[in-house]
């Protein structure tokens, strides 16, 4: 009996008993709502991207990857929360430090002005720190022409303002490396700014461009809002044409499949069924797609 | 009853990181030391004795094999209510004085504080640091926390103790008053099992030694039975000798080995072949005066050299013989 | 149960005498001292700025106290080899760690008690300071007892602290330690993020991954009721008892797994 203890079936069992507790206990503290709410806010702690350049020491790039990590926690976290009165308000700040402490940081300018351009609640919808944000990047790497296609797609996408986009586009298209297309795309949205077909284009291209797997998805995801939108104006029209024929508003989707106008339920590309309420037709709350961008303005010569 | 006793004691260490490869720090150590004997654990650096010792204390486990103490097996609390121990370079906490030290070890045996503060005192005096009993440890010197180390060991009246190298950072004086400590031991019929590497202190004090070399047992008995110590010859101190007598004595093989000591007077060395009688006779005989005689034996030191060299340098798993 | 009460006297007593340990108390209840000078730079919310400071301060000098000491308490014993001498006296293993726990745990609660005191005498002076009218519109008194729930919740975590460290010194360096507790502490505050892990990353693995260290690591995060307690926001009775259970049963869970370790291990 003088060797060393057996191995401690018993103490192992008891140590996995108490994880168990351990778990359980964090299970009903999670069914508790976590702790009980304070009101203090999120909280930055040091706002000036140069002091914390400078406390950084020279473990810049890694303090600016922690603060990319935090605007990018920031914006999920805040797109996921309950609130109904949801402010981004650290995301620019957030961003502001990851690009000054890092200014080749590519993602965080071009993933940053998508978040900051993005209207609420999706976003803080401020497409002019988008640009600020886009402009700082383009200042600091004056020769990458995707920052300057970006300032061109906040201004057609979330501004509007196609003419700008416009010369957006052209000005990307005269920078070396430029892409062939970036020239058409400034054409087509000279012709046809804030038409369907111009926003396809523009995704197409940016899907094609894109550096990060991410990104893509976005663009895929926009070009199957637009996908959407183009279905929604169709059922739109089967809708009033039932009413026409037979003079009441449909009921559901199940009196247009029995009047023949459809096969099955219809559903939008990323597969959840549309809504129909009161003859209006609508993308599923639960869909990926949701909301849908406001349909942009056709350009008035 | 046997007070301590092992049965094929072995341990083995895994040494190195990446390749771990067994060291072997005992091997198959049987051992049998009877109540009220004095018995000492000699070797030199490195031969498994504190190994030894730190198993029957169970401050490492055994790879195989058992050790027991008073009849109970190591690691028994009861049993160690019974037994002190003094480890290797004794160190103790930096922020207590000796007799907080000495009180806090005895408060583990249950004793009441009252009873404490009587061992503590009593010990410090008897191991010679009774003046300094209020200082903090950490201001003491190697020596004195050697004996503070001893007087721990002693603080439960214990049946059986265990010094590792209990004379190791003490000067002449304060060796002979741990000699004095283990004799008075002996005398209250306390077993005694303590190791060392210096062979003069095993001679003054141990009933019986073992001998250890790179982890096996070389040797166990009485010291002068161990063949390895029996007198291989003569030293005669003579005075007067000329150099046609000295010539005559190497001739005849009377004398292997001479060292002068100037004025005429030399050391011989006489071998084991030649009574020491006959080699008195011839030389006084020719004019020489007898100084001193002595047998000649070998060293505890010379031992553990020759040990050292037959026993095999790698220490591995089967390369032992 | 009386080995492991008189380890635990011996290591209150050596850690008291520990210079170490009274300059991080002096410390402490300097700044929350300090607290009254920060506090007559801002108008209207000194008394609050008093509260968040002393409390963090509390917290702070807490978790500095039970991470650095212990780190040290099993550690020092193996390396200075005074464990040696100890454990050849009738005391078991497991009584050895479970005595330096406690008497690490007492340590705490002495100093963390002395700062609450130095902190409620300054919130007592600095009521005396104001008017009954500007009293009136403070969310909660100076000397509001309430918040001795958010300190008796971060004497909970230091207890908690301190198994961790207790529990990784049994088998690593010090600094070791020290890098592995505060890396959990860190963690453990980050926990809420950990579960809403799956709502930012597009991975399944991870996700589950994140969600199953939420559920296992230690969730700091859950004792810290500061911001609530200085606000005199509820905080439900079911919710103190809830966590200081859970705290409760992961330090019991580190400690089997510390005596375990340290029971098996070879004093070399």
């Amino acid at each position: 009996m003088s060797g060393r203890p057996g191995c401690p079936g018993v103490a192992l069992a008891v140590m996995a008993t108490l994880m168990a507790a351990v778990i359980g206990l964090q299970a009903v503290h999670e069914r508790g709502g976590g702790p009980p709410a304070s009101d203090a806010p999120e909280f930055l702690y040091v706002r000036s991207p140069e002091a914390m350049r400078r406390l950084a020491l020279s473990y810049q790039s890694l303090v600016a990857d922690l603060y990319w990590i935090r605007a990018v926690q920031h914006y999920g976290g805040t797109r996921l929360s309950a609130n109904p009165d949801k402010r981004y308000e650290l995301l620019y700040p957030l961003l502001d430090l990851t690009t000054t402490l890092e200014p080749r940081f590519n993602v965080a300018y071009l993933f940053g002005s998508l978040f900051l351009a993005e209207s609420p609640p999706g976003g803080p919808g401020r497409p002019d720190l988008a640009i600020a944000l886009l402009d700082r990047g383009l200042r600091a790497q004056p020769s990458k022409w995707e920052f300057a296609q970006a300032i061109g797609f906040v201004h057609y996408w979330w501004r509007h303002d196609y003419e700008q986009a416009a010369e957006w586009f052209t000005r990307a298209a005269k920078f070396p490396n430029a892409p062939f297309w970036l020239t058409t795309l400034a054409a087509t949205t000279l012709a046809e700014g804030g038409s369907r077909g111009s926003s396809r284009i523009l995704w197409e291209q940016f899907a094609r461009s894109a550096e990060t797997e991410a990104l893509r998805n976005e663009a895929v995801r926009r070009l199957q809002q637009l996908d959407a939108m183009d279905q929604m104006d169709r059922l739109r029209q089967m809708v009033d044409a039932y009413r026409q024929r037979g003079g009441a508003l449909p009921s559901g989707w199940i009196d247009l499949v029995r009047a023949g106008y459809l096969r099955a339920l219809p559903a939008d590309p990323a597969g959840t069924p549309y809504v129909l309420q009161d003859g209006a037709v609508m993308l599923g709350r639960g869909s990926r797609l949701f909301p849908l961008p406001i349909e942009p303005q056709r350009l008035v010569h | 009853m046997a007070a301590i006793r092992t049965e094929a004691l072995t341990k083995h260490y895994r040494v190195g990181f990446w390749r771990p490869r067994p060291y072997v720090a005992l091997e198959g150590l049987t051992l049998s030391v009877s109540e009220g004997e004095v018995f000492g654990c000699l070797g030199p650096n490195g031969a498994g004795k504190t190994t030894t010792l730190k198993l029957l204390m169970q401050l490492i486990y055994p790879t195989s094999g058992s050790a027991e103490i008073l009849g109970q097996p190591v690691g028994d609390v009861r049993m160690k209510r019974r037994i002190g121990y003094l480890p290797e370079n004794p160190y103790f906490y930096d922020y207590l004085t000796a007799e907080e030290l000495l009180q806090y070890f005895a408060g583990l045996f249950g004793y009441a504080p009252a009873e404490r503060r009587r061992r503590a005192a009593a010990l410090l005096d008897q191991v010679g640091i009774g003046a300094e009993r209020r200082m903090q440890l950490r201001t003491f010197s190697k020596g004195m926390l050697q004996r503070v180390g001893i007087a721990q060991a002693l603080i439960n009246d214990p049946e059986v103790v265990f010094f590792d190298e209990p004379m190791s950072g003490l000067d002449p004086l304060g060796r002979r008053e741990i000699r004095q400590v283990i004799l008075q031991l002996r005398e209250r019929g306390c077993t005694v099992f303590f190791s060392s590497h210096v062979l003069s202190d095993a001679e003054a004090l141990c009933s019986r030694v073992a001998i250890l070399a790179s982890g096996r047992l070389a040797g166990v008995g009485r010291l002068t039975d161990l063949v390895a110590f029996q007198a291989r010859g003569w030293e005669l101190v003579v005075g007067g000798l000329d150099d046609a007598a000295l010539a005559h004595a190497k001739m005849t093989q009377l004398v292997v080995r001479d060292t002068p000591l100037g004025d005429r007077r030399y050391a011989l060395e006489v071998p084991l072949s030649v009574s020491p009688e006959r080699a008195i006779a011839e030389l006084t005989g020719r004019g020489a005066s007898l100084v001193s005689i002595n047998p000649l034996r070998e060293t505890l030191e010379d031992y553990f050299v020759r040990q050292v060299a037959a026993a095999p340098h790698e220490r591995g798993l089967g390369t032992g013989t | 149960m009386r080995v492991i009460g008189h380890v635990a006297v011996n290591v209150f007593k050596e850690s008291v005498r520990d210079k170490v340990l009274y300059s991080l108390v002096a410390f402490a209840a300097l700044l929350i001292g300090v607290a009254y000078l920060i506090g007559q730079l801002t108008a209207g919310q000194d008394v609050k700025i008093i509260k968040d400071l002393g409390l963090a301060a509390i917290a702070t000098f807490g978790l500095l106290i039970a991470v650095f000491i212990g780190i040290g308490l099993v550690w020092k014993e193996v390396d200075r080899r005074s464990i040696y001498s100890l454990l050849s006296k009738p005391i078991r293993r497991h009584e050895f760690i479970l005595g330096k726990y406690a008497g690490l745990s007492l340590t705490l609660i002495v100093n963390v008690a002395i700062m609450t005191l130095a902190f409620y005498a300054v919130l007592a002076y600095m009521n005396t300071q104001f008017s009954e009218a500007s009293r009136s519109v403070w969310p909660a008194p100076a000397t509001d007892p309430g918040m001795l729930r958010a300190i008796g919740l971060i004497v909970v975590e230091l207890l908690l602290v301190t198994a961790i460290a207790l529990f990784f010194s049994t088998f690593s360096s010090p600094l070791l330690s020290a890098g592995l507790t505060f890396g959990l502490w860190v963690i453990g505050h980050f926990n809420a993020d950990l579960r809403n892990f799956e709502a930012v990353v597009e991975s399944k693995t991870a996700a589950y991954l994140a969600r199953g260290l939420y559920y296992v690591l230690p969730n700091f995060a859950a004792f810290d009721i500061k911001t609530q307690v200085v606000n005199a926001l509820p905080v439900a009775p079911s919710y103190l008892a809830a966590t200081t259970a859970y705290g409760l049963v992961y330090i019991s869970f580190l400690l089997v797994g510390a005596v375990v370790i340290f029971s098996r291990r070879d004093f070399k």
